[in-house]
């Protein structure tokens, strides 16, 4: 909706910016995001490639990104690397494995944090350049990213056994892509 | 005679009790003083430019290789030190933010430049020849490994937040770390230093040798030519000595020649003068003998005089087509006294069909009467003189000529003396020694107007095997190909 929101606001300021203020703008925005189509990509969790796990269950995943887990098996402290609010990718991640909005989200970590139950909050990184960059850095980081965005500088990690090539993988983030015009 | 014997011992003295074979050496290369001159300076020349380009090369190897070595050595260690800096201080830039994409930039940036620390050291690996050199390579890499490996926690540390844990890291582990490889930088600076310091003694020592070398060779040039310009002076003397010595032995052969004939004159004059000689029988045989001497002697001046008229080589002659036979036939005719008188035959060869020659009769009658006159001087006993004349392609170029060639079967002629019986004055001494007389003008004079005629005259001869004596004349081209042949006069035909 906000998407929708700021297009409608860009095409009226820059397309037709001598239109009427009474002017039917809604159908032609509706008509160009009927030129956009949502694609579900899977999303890959990334830890450092100096991290031993290969595999971690939902549930864990879950704990993790909620701050429920401070450190790995190998005693390395964890960091969740997350993107910033408003991204797909981030928005997959809240409603998937934390179940959550941003709200929600928000409040559970100042409580966790408050209380002491929760030692990190989630580090905040605005591109996926950035996010590889910080698990290549940072021993103990854990993060995601699209298929697309990863290389051999993090490891990819199995989510109950399951690699996001892998049919039952429950990763996915859903994307706008723009159609081609004809 | 008596002047001769004066002017001889100078020179032998000399050449006997000092430089015998040196002046014997100069003696041939007096004829090519100008040639032996250049000669030595080119050669001194030569030696003095390859010595120079040598000494030139060397001196910009060892620029060169103080550049390369030391130079840009030391210019690679700044760099180290640079990235080495930079690699230290990205990350301790890290620090001063809480911004995780600010931070990830900074870690971002130290790591590109510990890439380049990492290949400079790699790169002063493979450059290490000398044992401290290898040494402080692996060390400077151990050490800033150690250091990377802090770097790399401090870094962790930084991104996850904690701050405090990153200087505690840094202070306790990463300074030390670093402050061992800036010493090993520092160590390679020293050494590159070092080298640097060898490399310029090495150079200003090259520098001095050159300068001696170049001052030693240039002493060198003076002295070799200072020695060409002694050989040429030492040429040249013995040169003069040694046409002075046959000036000497001309004038005297001249005297003994005319001298002959004179007393032959005398002693006939004084008889008849005496009333001695009454009968008509016998004044006419005096008086033949006095035609025949007095003939002689003016045939002896006629000679010198000719020889006189063509020192200057001015061409005198108006040359014009000439028949080849016609001339040979009156030679033939006007030597035949001569020939028959030393019991020589000669044996005519003509070509048949000559073509015209351009000469001038005197000339060619001249040149031939002296070879006919040497044949029956120096034929030995084999008295036959063979006579040839024929037309042969030119030696050097396209074209033709006709060749006149005197051969007889006596005495020949030295190899040694081959290139001298042309020169004026000159007599072998072994015909000396026979008591065959001569002024050695003859060849001399002969060749002269073989030249003059443009043509000339070549020898081929073998010691104890005989001599052919060989006048080339050049055809006449494009005149007219009728003969205006008159026969010889008495007098030569020299123009003034």
């Amino acid at each position: 909706m906000r998407c929708l929101t700021t297009v409608l606001v860009v095409l009226s300021l820059t397309a037709w910016p001598q239109a009427d203020a009474g002017r039917a703008v809604v159908p032609e925005a509706e008509e160009l995001l009927g030129e956009q189509s949502a694609t579900a990509e899977p999303l890959v969790i990334v830890v450092n490639r100096a991290n031993p796990v290969d595999n971690l269950s939902f549930t864990e995943l879950r704990t993790i990104f909620l701050g429920g887990r401070s450190h790995w098996a190998n005693g390395r402290r964890i960091t969740v690397v997350m993107r910033g609010p408003g991204d797909p990718e981030r928005k997959a991640i809240l409603r998937d494995v934390c179940g959550m909005n941003e709200d929600q989200l928000k409040t559970h970590f100042l409580r966790g944090l408050f209380t002491g139950e929760i030692l990190l909050s989630p580090k905040i990184l605005s591109t996926p350049a950035g996010v590889k960059k910080f698990v290549f850095n940072v021993p103990g980081a854990i993060g995601y990213l699209r298929v697309s965005d990863v290389d051999a500088t993090v490891k990819t990690v199995r989510i109950d056994n399951h690699l996001p090539s892998d049919k039952g993988y429950r990763l996915h983030a859903q994307f706008q892509v723009a159609n081609e015009s004809e | 005679m008596r002047a001769s014997r004066q002017i001889k011992p100078v020179g032998n003295r000399n050449s006997a009790r000092f430089l015998p074979f040196l002046d014997r050496v100069l003696s041939i290369a007096s004829r090519h003083n100008a040639g032996l001159l250049l000669f030595m300076i080119c050669f001194g020349v030569a030696v003095v430019a390859v010595f120079v380009v040598r000494d030139l090369q060397i001196a910009s190897t060892e620029a060169q290789k103080m550049y390369s070595g030391s130079v840009h050595g030391l210019q690679q260690i700044g760099e180290l030190q640079y990235y080495a800096q930079e690699t230290r201080r990205a990350t301790l830039y890290a620090l001063t933010t809480s911004d995780s994409n600010l931070q990830v930039e900074y870690a971002d940036q130290s790591r590109n430049a510990d890439q380049r620390v990492k290949d400079g050291i790699a790169e002063y690996d493979r450059q290490a020849k000398s044992p401290p050199e290898v040494t402080l390579a692996v060390r400077l890499s151990h050490d800033w490994t150690n250091y990377l490996n802090v770097r790399d926690e401090v870094l962790a540390s930084i991104l996850e937040g904690s701050t405090k844990e990153a200087v505690s890291l840094d202070l306790s582990g990463g300074v030390p770390a670093f402050e061992l490889v800036r010493q090993d930088l520092n160590q390679v600076k020293r050494l590159y230093d070092e080298d640097a310091s060898q490399r310029l003694t090495h150079l200003v020592a090259s520098s001095r040798r050159s300068s001696w070398r170049l001052a030693e060779i240039l002493g060198f040039t003076f002295l070799l030519s200072c020695g060409a310009v002694w050989i040429v002076q030492r040429a040249q003397m013995l040169s003069s000595i040694q046409l002075a010595k046959l000036q000497m032995e001309f004038v005297a052969s001249v005297s003994h020649e005319l001298r002959t004939p004179l007393a032959v004159i005398s002693s006939a004059a004084d008889n008849i003068a005496d009333g001695v000689i009454k009968e008509k029988d016998a004044l006419r045989s005096y008086g033949s003998i006095l035609q025949k001497q007095s003939r002689s002697m003016g045939r002896l001046v006629d000679e010198i005089l000719l020889f006189a008229s063509t020192e200057d080589g001015k061409n005198r002659y108006v040359l014009q087509p000439l028949q080849v036979s016609s001339i040979i036939d009156s030679v033939v005719n006007s030597t035949e006294g001569l020939v028959q008188s030393g019991g020589f035959v000669i044996d005519r060869h003509i070509e048949p069909d000559l073509p015209l020659v351009l000469g001038e009769v005197a000339g060619i009658s001249r040149c031939l009467e002296n070879l006919i006159g040497n044949a029956v001087k120096y034929g030995g006993d084999h008295r036959r003189i063979v006579l040839r004349a024929f037309g042969s392609p030119l030696e050097h170029g396209f074209g033709k000529e006709v060749r006149i060639s005197v051969a007889d079967r006596g005495i020949g002629i030295e190899p040694s003396e081959i290139a001298q019986i042309f020169d004026p004055f000159f007599r072998s001494p072994r015909v000396t020694a026979a008591q065959i007389h001569g002024t050695g003008l003859g060849l001399s004079l002969a060749k002269r107007i073989a030249e003059a005629m443009g043509g000339r005259l070549t020898v081929v001869s073998e010691l104890n095997a005989g001599s052919t004596f060989t006048l080339h004349l050049q055809i006449a081209k494009g005149e007219d190909t009728r003969s205006e042949y008159v026969p010889p006069r008495p007098s030569p035909s020299l123009r003034p």
